[in-house]
């Protein structure tokens, strides 16, 4: 909890002739996360070479891409399927041999022959569309070519076209420009075309048809219809391919992607003509059972060892390690950075406090129930991993709205039963009689302003946390101090406006006892924290004094906590005021046909504003909850900027090893 | 302001749309002050983005500075509608 998962670093050594069985057990084990061996000349690797890949790997990977090239033709993606059966080894490995070729063979055809026909079915269309603008040209094509004295022109103008020699035109008259054919003498060719280019000629070219245009067209309709079954016969044979092979085809593509991880990993060893070299990582506490298992499979011809960690200099692979509700959370932390080694993680912080952030921002009862109701829908149509662990985020999240709904005591903007069991955030919107309690505004903003005290201070102590850990020396003791004047500037500051100005729900320290020169103790006390918190911060680096001021925007930040959500309480609010108050109840007092309509423009309003306060709602939550930890807090200490931990391994999900 | 003919109602009714003026404005232009920041941010961000796909929570991060400007009027605008 708060740290990345320990990790060991192994150190694998074994003869070249071990690696099969090595490498099988490793990707068994999906543990070992592999530091890949780049040819630097580092010390004590003299003479090492990066590895070649195991036999059988450039078969695997031609068969693999005939299997994605068959998936591709189905339009079938292995992370959108859910597995029914786990083949198991031998089986998938005897079918491959037996059933593929087949399925293959039969695939390729069908659909060689569809692109085939579907080439055609866009030749006739072509046709159809060169044959278009002759559809009025009443006579047979053919008689517009082979003349040996005569040239024809065909084309749209814009203009009418005299010519002074001797021709024969046909003018076919459009909207905007005109459709003409042209038969003009061989040796006015040129004066003819001169002409047509005068009056914006585009030529068309001729088709290449016997029979009129109509009669063509009709054909060709005809030809792509038939075609058209053609295809649909072809796509119903290959849907039933589809239909009983689907899982068998997943399966294959996984097998073979793990032969080819698998084949490829000397790439990433060091090895020498005798031996082999693999470097990684490990979850720490793992390291017994690995090597043992190793031992087992060469039959103790491996050394297998544990090297010394330098958090220093070794970029250690991070794996979180966080209690099950948390690891949602997860994804919301890697979308930032991932934590280093070395570093707090504060996954647990945000897995706690991001659900009740978005639920004290959206805090009704109504929009808790739809997001939950969404949540669960979303959930059966949207497959993968990631997609569900957000889903889960939003459950949270919708959950505390539903809690912190009950203790507002709303429902789509309107008042529950009961009583606000904290500060009531109903404002007087549409209530016309004087009387209504309304909104505790100014405690739910102090409230919300210890919120960011409360976290602004969280944050500087994490930072003194990881100070402490990572640096080293003279900078150890600077930037530890430094974040410790921080969290005294910011008390200070306090410690002066208590002493200055009573504020609910604060300390009252303006009636402290005076020392000396009229201050108070807390204004001395004031005064001392901050000249020693500037100092502090001052030490570790001077330009960041300039930066005070944030202390005060941070922490003032947090009041979006209140400030959202009133907004979205009073969207709510005027919903349901423009709805029932302006339309429905007068509609209701007189049902006519007006009052009717009425009643129904009332309904859409109201369908309509809840709807848009809902996705806004979702918006915002999501958004300002996150932004909170984001900007507000993780600035105070994390940098991020771990490697992922990212096992020799496959998680399997259609075979079985 | 307060002339001869002005009543105490008129008076108090005219200080309540002051208020209501003001709590507008608060929020208006502290939007249009975040708005004009993010503009800027936003479409460094997304160009980022484009580049880097990793750069999507830092980016998203930068944008939403100044969403405190707008949040600050809001609060004002509050503390002076309630």
């Amino acid at each position: 909890m708060l740290a990345p998962k320990p990790m060991s670093r192994m150190l694998i050594v074994a003869s070249r002739d071990q690696a099969v069985p090595i490498i099988q057990e490793l990707y068994r084990g999906n543990a070992f996360h592999i530091e890949e061996y780049v040819e630097q000349g580092r010390e004590g690797y003299e003479g090492f070479k990066i590895g070649t890949p195991l036999a059988g790997a450039t078969e695997a990977s031609a068969e693999l891409i005939k299997v994605r090239a068959i998936e591709n033709v189905f339009a079938i993606r292995g992370e959108d399927i859910d597995a029914k059966e786990k083949l198991s080894q031998p089986r998938i490995r005897s079918q491959i041999e037996q059933d593929l070729p087949g399925i293959e063979k039969e695939v390729e055809e069908l659909a060689g022959a569809r692109s085939k026909l579907d080439t055609r079915v866009k030749e006739f269309e072509q046709k159809i569309t060169e044959l278009a603008p002759f559809l009025d040209f009443p006579a047979d094509l053919s008689l517009l070519r082979g003349f040996r004295h005569f040239s024809v022109l065909a084309g749209y103008t814009a203009a009418d076209v005299s010519l002074n020699f001797p021709h024969e035109v046909q003018v076919i008259k459009g909207k905007e420009r005109s459709f003409v054919i042209a038969v003009v003498p061989e040796k006015n060719k040129t004066e003819a075309e001169r002409a047509f280019q005068d009056a914006q000629f585009q030529a068309v070219t001729i088709p290449e048809e016997n029979g009129t245009a109509q009669a063509r067209t009709v054909y060709y309709t005809e030809q792509i219809v038939s075609l058209r079954k053609e295809i649909g016969a072809i796509n119903d044979k290959l849907a039933k391919i589809k239909e009983s092979h689907t899982g068998f085809l997943v399966a294959c593509e996984e097998a073979f992607r793990a032969d080819i991880e698998q084949a490829e990993a000397p790439l990433r060893f060091a090895t020498t003509s005798k031996v082999f070299v693999a470097e990684g990582w490990v979850p720490a506490g793992r390291i017994a059972e690995i090597s043992a298992a190793l031992d087992r499979v060469t039959g103790g011809k491996v050394f297998v060892s544990e090297q010394p960690v330098d958090t220093t200099h070794d970029n250690v692979p991070v794996e979180y390690n966080n209690p099950e509700f948390a690891k949602p959370a997860q994804l919301l932390m890697d979308v930032y950075s991932r934590p280093t080694y070395t570093e707090v993680d504060p996954t647990l912080v945000l897995a706690i406090m991001f659900p009740i952030f978005f639920g004290v921002i959206v805090g009704d009862v109504g929009y808790g129930l739809l997001m939950l109701a969404m949540c669960i829908g979303l959930w059966k149509f949207m497959k993968g991993d990631e997609v569900h662990q957000f889903l889960k985020i939003l459950r949270n999240a919708s959950i505390m709205s539903i809690i912190f709904g009950l203790l507002f005591s709303e429902f789509l903007g309107f008042e529950l039963p009961w009583a606000p069991v904290i500060y009531s955030r109903h404002l007087n919107i549409g209530v016309t009689e004087a009387g209504g309690h309304g909104a505790a505004i100014a405690e739910l903003l102090i409230v919300s302003v210890w919120v960011g005290i409360l976290y602004v201070t969280l944050g500087r102590l994490l930072g003194m946390v990881n100070h402490a850990r990572q640096d080293h020396g003279q900078h150890r003791i600077k930037a530890v101090l430094a974040n410790l004047g921080w969290i005294m500037v910011m008390w200070g500051i306090l410690f002066g406006i208590w002493s200055m100005f009573p504020i609910p729900l604060m300390p009252d320290l303006t009636k402290m006892p005076i020392v000396a020169v009229g201050l108070s103790v807390g204004i001395v006390l004031a005064i001392i924290c901050i000249v020693l918190g500037l100092i502090f911060i001052a030490r570790d680096a001077v330009l960041e004094v300039i930066e005070i001021p944030t202390i005060i925007s941070h922490v003032l930040s947090y009041t979006r906590l209140t400030a959202v959500g009133l907004s979205s309480v009073a969207i709510a609010m005027v919903v349901n005021y423009m709805s029932i108050g302006m339309f429905i109840n007068p509609g209701m007092k007189d049902l006519s046909i007006v009052g009717i309509v009425m009643i129904i423009v009332g309904v859409l309003i109201f369908l309509l504003g809840h709807a848009f306060n809902l996705a806004l709602g979702l918006l915002d939550g999501g958004l300002h909850s996150i932004r909170l930890h984001y900007v507000e807090f993780f600035t105070k200490f994390y940098k991020g900027g771990g490697r992922k931990y990212n096992p020799f391994g496959m998680k399997r999900k259609f075979t079985e090893d | 302001m307060a002339d001869a003919t002005m009543t105490i109602e008129m008076v108090q009714a005219s200080q309540v749309g002051m208020k209501a003026i003001g709590a507008g404005l608060a929020v208006g232009l502290t939007g249009v002050g975040t708005g004009v920041a993010e503009m800027g941010i936003g479409a460094a961000a997304v160009g980022a983005i484009a580049e880097n796909k990793d750069f999507f929570g830092l980016g998203l991060l930068f944008t939403v500075i100044p969403e405190t400007i707008v949040i600050f009027g809001l609060v004002i605008a509050l503390l002076l509608l309630f």
